[in-house]
């Protein structure tokens, strides 16, 4: 088995009015795309600091490639991309990329041939203006997080960790950012990101982990975590002005435990021993044109609110918590 | 090592390219230049004014006077060649004449009368009237040379040959003035002085100044954020002392350019002066030994790392301006306390109550440079007080280093005495 990019053994960080962390696990193989799902405040920032070795952990170890996370020089091989974005606003573009990369043991003359490409394939150099030669808070919003996500890969890290990366991010810098992670991963990179967006973790991650209140809810492979849920949940569309039987319908608990509306359609988890197929010859049965008729695999937007909802974290939000 | 070595590049590099760092180092050797430039000149210009001779004198003593106090007032200062009109009157037209005159100096052709009569010739009293009346200098000349010339006339009187008189009465006396202090009598005194208090001055303005300028690097840092992306990278103790290193190297090159500007000016103020208008004169220039430059060197570098520290803990601690500077005034006092006592030290440098605040190390770095540069302490006294403040130093660097890891992530409100003592205790 090759050796795991990141292997976390029960750790736990107390502060001093909470846990902010306990007890999590979780090993993330090389070469994976792995998402930290949680909603806020569930402890994805305070883990990702402690990997990095910016605050310590009060029990449990953590390994980076293989070796303790403490070891010197074993960071310049990871990339960072903080959730609140932290550049100096007085310095020049090119000259804060320069002394980012020295930080991470990168020469300035082997930066500086590393730093053009970046800001050409960001278009932040263009044929008529170099924003590399602006000073930071010359910038837009959207052109410093292009610099700080450049800072983040300039040293070219084995692991890259991304604290929220679409948080504030246009679609079509989100659209260049998944680019950019699929590229990374094709090159044999290990990308770990935290994330609220489920939708953007469904697509791009191949494994992973959901916490809530600093402990672990479930983790594993994608395509694991939805077959282990099983398939509960059924799709349901009928011509706009049926909708109201339906709704009706779904009110019966013995067949269904939760309704999802979507507007366009039902999302609608099966009750325990309910049979999908009673539900159909049901809605046949109400004599509507009937849109679509679907049984989905969970969407991990579903598998969170159900787990995370189950432990009561988010009462309220699905419903039944 | 390498990364603190990037660290402290980089707050060396952006420091010296900023326009303020520029400026101020620009404009302190312009300061000192007219600190001695300025008082040069302004003893050239109180010597007489230029127009002082463009005077009319009234002469009523029915005697020559006038004209002997005419001749030996001579051409003003400074290229002017006007010289004092003569006006025989006689006493009963003297009135009348004034007021003539006087219109004169109203409409600016003239600068003053002067009135001589029976009393003048008795030597007792004489009366000037003009616009420069109330400048002492000129009057002080208008004086002298009346009183001269009433000697020389008198002189003249009794018997004695006119050329004899001219030659015996050219009197021009400089008097040279020397002080006498604690440490006996010496020309260099005066440069000891300027030494000890433009020395501490300057320590305690770079320490001011810099030790402020780490504070508010902290705080950015936080604010901005970046305190999260650097220490991903490098360690909280790396960063604290990179940046301490690079913004210490920048008061010194700051110190060095003055330095440097300050022997340039005092070298070659003659052209300078000259420029002015204005004539060499001398400057007491101090001399300053190797060994008193090292030591100097060495109090500036352990007072600053000192106060750096405690700057840069503070900086940590608080996030935002406002609460900086309140947080900040226990060590404002302290190194304001110090400056306080320049003075005293500087007048009374053996008392034993100024010796032991020489001694205490947040007042060291300032006090001590005083001490030294005015007598001669002894060199135990100057090796104890400087390990003295090397224990202060690591102390105070520890107790900041320890603080400074916590501090830089967290926000929000100041912590009290108790959650600091926290910190301190469990770091990491």
């Amino acid at each position: 088995m090759a050796e795991l990019a990141l292997n976390i053994q029960s750790v736990v960080k107390r502060f001093a009015q909470h846990v902010a962390v306990r007890e999590l696990s979780l090993q993330v193989p090389q070469g994976a795309v792995y998402g930290l799902l949680g909603p806020n405040g569930a402890g994805k920032t305070t883990t990702i600091r402690m990997i990095l070795n910016i605050i310590m952990p009060d029990e449990g170890s953590i390994r980076v490639l293989g070796r303790p996370n403490t070891e010197s020089k074993l960071l310049d091989r990871v990339g960072y991309l903080p959730e609140e974005r932290g550049l100096y606003k007085k310095m020049q573009v090119r000259r804060l990329l320069r002394f980012l990369a020295e930080l991470k043991g990168i020469g300035p003359r082997e930066a500086d041939r590393r730093i053009g490409p970046w800001l050409e394939r960001l278009t932040l150099k263009t044929a008529d203006k170099d924003w590399g030669l602006s000073k930071v808070d010359e910038l837009s919003r959207g052109m410093q997080q292009k610099v700080q996500f450049i800072a983040c890969l300039l040293h070219d890290p084995d692991v890259v960790i991304l604290d929220e990366p679409f948080s504030g991010l246009d679609p079509i810098n989100a659209q260049a950012l998944k680019d950019t992670v699929i590229e990374l991963k094709r090159r044999g990179k290990t990308i770990l990101f935290s994330t609220h967006l489920m939708e953007s973790a469904e697509r791009m991650c191949d494994s992973v982990c959901i916490i809530a209140r600093g402990e672990k809810v479930l983790d594993g492979s994608v395509a694991a975590v939805k077959s282990e849920h099983g398939i509960r949940h059924v799709a349901i569309a009928v011509s706009n002005h049926a909708t109201d039987g339906v709704r009706a319908l779904l009110d019966d608990t013995r067949m269904v435990k939760s309704v999802d509306d979507q507007n366009r359609f039902f999302e609608v988890e099966l009750a325990d021993g309910a049979n999908p197929q009673e539900l159909l010859r049901r809605v046949v049965a109400l004599g509507v044109p009937i849109e679509r008729f679907e049984l989905i695999q969970p969407s991990l937007h579903q598998i969170f609110l159900d787990r995370v909802g189950a432990k009561g974290v988010e009462a309220g939000v699905t419903g039944h918590g | 090592m390498a990364k603190l070595w990037a660290v402290a590049k980089r707050e060396y590099l952006e420091r010296v390219r900023s326009k303020w760092f520029v400026i101020a180092t620009v404009l302190g050797p312009v300061l000192m230049a007219m600190m001695i430039v300025v008082p040069l000149w302004l003893a050239v210009r109180s010597a007489t004014s230029a127009k002082a001779s463009n005077i009319v004198i009234l002469d009523a003593t029915q005697s020559n006077l006038g004209d002997a106090v005419a001749r030996s007032l001579g051409s003003g200062a400074q290229g002017d060649t006007s010289l004092a009109r003569v006006q025989q009157v006689t006493p009963s037209e003297l009135a009348q004449a004034e007021s003539t005159v006087t219109r004169e100096v109203i409409a600016k052709r003239l600068e003053g009368y002067l009135v001589l009569d029976s009393a003048s010739v008795s030597g007792s009293k004489a009366r000037y009237a003009g616009r420069n009346a109330s400048t002492i200098p000129d009057m002080e000349k208008i004086e002298r040379t009346v009183e001269r010339a009433v000697l020389v006339t008198r002189l003249r009187e009794a018997g004695l040959d006119a050329e004899r008189v001219q030659e015996l009465s050219r009197v021009n006396l400089n008097l040279q003035t020397e002080r006498i202090s604690d440490r006996g009598r010496g020309g260099s005194g005066a440069g000891s002085i300027a030494v000890a208090f433009g020395a501490s001055f300057v320590l305690y303005m770079l320490i001011v100044l810099y030790g402020q300028t780490i504070l508010r690097g902290v705080i950015d840092e936080k604010n901005n954020r970046v305190a999260e992306v650097v220490v991903a990278s490098v360690k909280p103790e790396s960063l604290l002392a990179g940046k301490v290193l690079g913004v210490g190297c920048v008061a010194l090159t700051q110190l060095a350019v003055w330095i440097a500007s300050m022997v340039l000016i005092v070298k070659y103020r003659a052209p300078i002066l000259a420029r002015l208008g204005a004539p060499n004169a001398p400057v007491p220039v101090p001399d300053v030994g190797f060994s008193a430059a090292v030591t100097l060197l060495a109090f500036f570098v352990l007072g600053f790392v000192l106060y750096a520290a405690l700057f840069a803990a503070i900086g940590a601690m608080v996030s935002n301006e406002q609460d900086a500077q309140q947080a900040a005034t226990p060590v404002t006092i302290l190194i304001v306390m110090s400056a306080v006592f320049i003075q005293p030290v500087m007048l009374n440098p053996t008392s034993t109550m100024n010796k032991v605040i020489s001694w205490i190390p947040f007042s060291a770095p300032i006090l001590m440079p005083v001490r030294t540069s005015i007598i001669p302490v002894p060199w135990y006294e100057i090796v104890l007080v400087m390990l003295g403040l090397i224990v202060a130093c690591v102390v105070c660097v520890w107790l900041a280093a320890r603080i400074y890891r916590v501090g830089i992530l967290m926000y929000g409100k100041r912590p009290s005495l108790v959650e600091l003592a926290r910190w301190i205790k469990y770091a990491r």
